[in-house]
């Protein structure tokens, strides 16, 4: 056994954090002040235009105020957060007016998350985020640890949980795990990086907008106000412009594509900002059984998911992504603690942005073995699937819509339903032609999509529950669909062969009760 | 089920592990299974429930429309007789549903899973494996003590969303349920 490099045992006396800590604690006031504070946003900037806010006697104290009452409560924080480890569990007692004290067993935790804040970059210290199955509530954060205290940390508690999981499986094959566990040196495999090059393609064939402009979003009103200063130098009116009859429409025509050209543009340099400032650097490496992924400009991201724990990799890949042969890869894990997070952030889900369909193959095979999603017989759904939809569904609202136009003399209005009931009928065959479910012997793929390719992939043992749905009328016409509940999300077969649907369903329920395997 | 070529089994040294094809026809199957209906106080429970709501609201409405100290505009004096019509109209669809659609809540329980029944245009058949059960509760509202039903609550992994229940049981009968899947060896305790 290698020496750790560090004493993981903090013995038992509490221990403080270190000074740096603080930091952490004023960004984190500030983002909930941020966060609280963003209603008030639009009625103080009102505030400010009508009654001058900014001028008045008080203003200056107020924000002096507000910097101090953040910077002492960032101190107090700092002064009632004590934590401790020791015999494979960690401790935290935080908070001064609602105190908190976390106990948690290392078996207990189930993903672990070491994060360098950007203002933590030039120091040697980072965030370990600790999460467990339960709720939300009960997720821990030790605030600020050495670097190599944190991945020791991680690698121990990691490799108790797989110890802990061996043990309720097989308890008597303890001693095969133990020589595992007690190496602490990894051994680690990179098994695919992201160039800058594959970071621009990501983001422009995915919208990252959202990750810029969610952090402008206080911002927008002035920008608005800026621009249109910009225009008026230039003797550009908007509202002038909007108004007049002075101007033919191929003008307004040729302003509006110059303009819609111009945010475009704008819009993707943006997008591969946002990709590059997420997934600079990326790596996604294998450990053992754990699959870690690192990457982030600023703020350097580490998320680490046991393989045992994937319950589907999915392949995305939208229009865009087809054209340049590029997809995205999922490996989703289960959803503890129900926060609805960004795909990006989200921590039940790893992400390898942007590979190209062979490496998105591989990525899938390597994760569950020997499963190639884009190499399947793929079964079509009946042809019951598009008349129903297009007839039962489609046909009678659209003839509704269009007798309506007629008896209001709508000329327009009745164009209109006919070019959206066409195109809605040619996404409906789109649909059909995408749709497509296969098994072997393990897995479960669903092709879906409708100009894009989804691909899905879920071991068949890993069912949580399985469901069976038809109607009166689908029954007639022997289609059910199928709801198969993973613990990461349901995934949904609609107007399966009934025949196709039941034997899923047996092969499902089979698979994991026979065979008893864990999901996690 | 298509067996395509032969497959490495994952865990190669587990001993009691095989991967043999196995022949559609032989699995067990939950479509040939016998269910049992949920208690019949159940859909009475749900009819008094509805005709309950029905007459409270249009005496709430009649109270408003009859009583002496407001002046009930014109417009709305009016329109009484056909709210009271549109909310009979509800009151019956709705009725008839239940007589219909509580008939057809059906359940099954096997060695490794329980079975649900239900729904009368749209059916739906779900199946819970007892391996995936996280916990189990057994939950009972006013309306449900008074008419000594319970309802059997089973949580898995799926998420608070696809929470498997079991409603209209018998107090007694919901209680062996419980006790049933606690007892079975194979409820997953992580």
């Amino acid at each position: 056994m290698q020496e750790p490099a560090v004493a993981l045992d903090t013995g038992k006396h509490w221990r403080r954090l270190s000074p740096v800590a603080m930091l952490y604690f004023i960004a984190s006031g500030l983002k909930t002040l941020v966060q609280n504070g963003l209603y008030a946003i639009p009625a103080l900037a009102i505030g400010s235009q009508t009654s001058n806010i900014t001028a008045a006697s008080w203003f200056i104290p107020a924000l002096w105020g507000i910097a101090v009452v953040m910077l002492g409560s960032a101190v107090l924080n700092y002064f009632f957060y004590h934590f401790r480890v020791r015999e494979n569990h960690v401790e935290i007692r935080s908070g001064m007016f609602s105190r908190r004290h976390i106990n948690l067993p290392f078996w207990r935790i189930q993903n672990v998350k070491v994060e360098r804040p950007f203002y933590y970059r030039f120091t040697r210290f980072a965030v370990v985020i600790l999460d467990t199955a339960g709720s939300a509530k009960e997720e821990a954060n030790l605030v600020a640890v050495t670097h190599e205290y944190a991945q020791t940390l991680r690698t121990q508690i990691l490799a108790s949980r797989s110890e802990y999981l061996n043990q309720q499986q097989n308890p008597d094959a303890e001693s095969q795990t133990n020589p595992d566990t007690s190496s602490t040196h990894t051994n680690e495999q990179i098994i695919n990086t992201r160039s800058v090059k594959d970071l621009v393609i990501h983001g422009i064939t995915n919208n990252r907008v959202w990750i810029l402009l969610g952090a402008l979003a206080p911002f927008f009103d002035e920008m608005a106000s800026a621009v249109n200063g910009y225009l008026s130098q230039y003797g550009l009116q908007l509202e002038q412009l909007a108004g007049s009859q002075a101007i033919a429409w191929w003008q307004w025509g040729l302003y509006l594509t110059t303009v819609t050209l111009i945010i475009m543009t704008i819009m993707g340099l943006l997008s591969i900002g946002g990709a590059l400032l997420t997934y600079y650097g990326y790596t996604l490496s294998k450990d053992k059984d754990r699959y870690i992924r690192r990457s982030g400009l600023l703020t350097q991201q580490e998320v680490s998911m046991r393989e045992s724990r994937i319950q589907l990799v999915s392949i995305k890949q939208d229009w865009l992504d087809k054209l340049l042969k590029r997809a995205n890869v999922f490996f989703e894990q289960n959803k503890s603690g129900q926060q609805r997070d960004q795909e990006l952030m989200a921590a039940n889900k790893l992400v390898v942005p942007s590979v190209t369909t062979a490496q998105a193959d591989e990525l899938a095979g390597h994760a569950f073995s020997h499963c190639t999603p884009s190499n399947q017989p793929y079964k079509r759904l009946p042809l019951f699937y598009m008349l129903h939809h297009a007839l039962v569904r489609l046909l009678p609202l659209s003839i509704l819509l269009m007798v309506l136009a007629y008896t209001l003399q709508q000329v327009l209005g009745v164009t209109l339903v006919v070019i959206g009931f066409v195109l809605a009928v040619v996404n409906l065959a789109l649909r059909y032609w995408r749709w497509g479910h296969t098994t072997d012997s393990q897995y479960l793929y669903v092709r879906s999509g409708c100009i894009g390719i989804d691909y899905r992939t879920c071991p068949l043992h890993k069912v949580q529950q399985v469901k069976y749905l038809q109607s009166v009328m689908m029954r007639r016409r022997k289609v059910a669909s199928v709801k198969v509940v993973l613990a990461s999300g349901s995934l949904t077969i609609p107007f399966m062969a009934e025949a196709d649907a039941k034997t899923l369903i047996n092969t499902l329920l089979f698979e994991t009760e026979s065979t008893r395997r864990s999901w996690m | 089920m298509t067996n395509k070529g032969a497959i490495v089994t994952p865990i190669a040294d587990d001993p009691s592990f095989s991967n043999a094809p196995v022949a559609t026809e032989s699995l067990p199957d939950i479509w040939s299974l016998e269910t049992s209906p949920v208690s019949p106080r159940y859909r009475w429970l749900n009819l008094a429930t509805v005709a309950g709501v029905f007459v409270l609201l249009l005496t709430l409405i009649s109270i408003f429309r009859f009583q002496p100290w407001i002046a009930v505009p014109a417009d709305m004096q009016a329109a009484y007789p056909r709210i009271c019509l549109g909310l009979s109209v509800i009151a019956i669809v709705w009725f008839g549903y239940h007589v219909f659609a509580d008939l057809c809540v059906r359940y099954a329980l096997r060695e490794q899973d329980i079975v649900l029944h239900k729904g009368l245009i749209f059916k739906s058949i779900s199946c819970q494996p007892i391996l995936r059960v996280q916990h189990i509760e057994l939950k009972r509202g006013p309306l449900e003590r008074l008419a000594g039903l319970a309802r059997l609550q089973v949580y898995s992994a799926g998420g608070a969303g696809h929470t498997f229940e079991i409603p209209g049981l018998p107090v007694t009968r919901a209680q062996q349920l419980r006790q049933f899947i606690l007892n079975h060896k194979e409820l997953d305790a992580k």
